[in-house]
């Protein structure tokens, strides 16, 4: 399920300069074939080559196994693969404005990333950090007839994403087609 | 006038969601013949989709997953959507709620689900979006009216938008309760399960 390439990675950490990508480690959830994307850098691929349960909100990756996702597929580390990255870049169809089913699903299944003891940020409730990593999102959504107001939705979602991960955004890009993903470097 | 009642919780029982769902159903719409729906598995399946379309109105319960639809409930919206429903009159509604205090924070999940009804075709009602919805489910039968005063008018003014076939504006509202005491009471809250669980509540910290 996971495509790793360990050659360049590094341990992440707050001050990294994200421009030298030699020093990013990037966690890569894609919904399309890993294989189809140009990536830079130490990069792992989470793609949807295995069976992926859904988050049944048991919530026992905070009060059974802190960490860790209760539910025993090949997904269950994700909390812990997030703690590992500097930055989260998004490959998805955009669904409705959101990430699709399988990204959504993947994303789900990594609340065990935060804790869940609540903080005030930006004025508003959100969840502590468990870890130390600050994440960076770059999505890249494409789809053929993504409405303007889907756009408007992605990026608030990335955003408060971001807020949630109390990390921030780099991009968001919106592309045509799958195929397009081909011309771009990750 | 046929409503469904769709819980999009994963919990087959005792969800926020569900409770909500039967909050909306005592404001006594005029006229409402209720059917409820399930939809805790990521697929709805064909039979159930022909007797969902078969309503005027469609409610959606759900709670808030990293800021959007649980994954399980936006692959049922697109098993939807790909059914090509011929039907436009349906119109559809949003509940959902977060565990955060501030019910605005439901603002983009709802967005989400008023995209999806532009995309079959169906037309928007409106939406509620609540904060404080892990309170929901400690509360026994008789939820205290107090705490659920602002929840209740916003379902209210659902119900008017119902009655009435007209979109509204959606409304955020919170849980009547200080926001610093509910985030002391999660954390409580937190601690005794995971000793339920055998734990330390410094285990709560843990990286894995």
């Amino acid at each position: 399920m996971f495509k790793q390439k360990t050659e360049k990675a590094q341990k992440s950490s707050y001050n990294k300069n994200l421009e030298d990508m030699d020093e990013v480690m990037k966690l890569v959830l894609s919904d399309i074939d890993g294989g189809m994307l140009h990536i830079n850098g130490a990069h792992e691929v989470v793609e949807n080559n295995s069976k992926i349960c859904h988050c049944i909100g048991c919530f026992n990756c905070w009060i059974k196994t802190p960490g860790k996702c209760a539910i025993s597929d090949s997904y269950q580390e994700m909390g812990k693969k997030f703690s590992q990255c500097d930055e989260l870049v998004i490959v998805s169809e955009c669904v409705y404005g959101s990430t699709s089913p399988f990204i959504k699903n993947v994303m789900d299944r990594a609340i065990s990333y935060i804790h869940p003891n609540f903080c005030i940020r930006n004025g508003e409730m959100h969840h502590k950090r468990r870890y130390d990593n600050k994440i960076v999102i770059s999505a890249y959504f494409y789809g053929d007839k993504i409405t303007q107001e889907e756009k408007e939705t992605a990026q608030r979602l990335m955003e408060a994403n971001a807020v949630n991960y109390d990390g921030k955004v780099k991009k968001v890009v919106f592309l045509n087609s799958k195929e397009a993903l081909g011309d771009v470097e990750i | 006038m046929k409503i469904a009642l769709i819980n999009g919780s994963p919990k087959p029982k005792d969800s926020a969601s569900g409770i909500l769902l039967s909050e909306l159903e005592k404001c006594k719409i005029q006229g409402a013949v209720f059917s409820h729906f399930a939809v805790n598995k990521p697929c709805v399946g064909k039979e159930i989709i022909e007797k969902i379309i078969q309503h005027d109105v469609l409610v959606f319960a759900f709670p808030l997953y990293v800021d959007g639809i649980p994954s399980h409930l936006l692959n049922c919206l697109k098993e939807i959507e790909n059914a090509g429903i011929k039907n436009k009159k349906i119109r559809v509604y949003g509940i959902s709620n977060c565990g955060f205090f501030e019910g605005t924070q439901n603002e983009i999940a709802l967005g989400i689900l008023k995209n999806w009804c532009n995309k079959t075709g169906f037309q928007w009602g409106m939406a509620v979006g609540f904060g404080g919805g892990g309170a929901m489910s400690q509360f026994g039968e008789e939820k205290p009216k107090g705490m659920i005063k602002s929840l209740l008018s916003g379902l209210e003014k659902m119900k008017d938008s119902i009655e009435t076939g007209k979109t509204a504006e959606n409304v955020y509202v919170s849980i009547n309760f200080p926001r610093w005491l509910y985030k002391t009471a999660a954390e409580i809250g937190w601690k005794q399960l995971i000793k339920r669980n055998g734990g330390k509540p410094s285990d709560l910290n843990q990286k894995y």
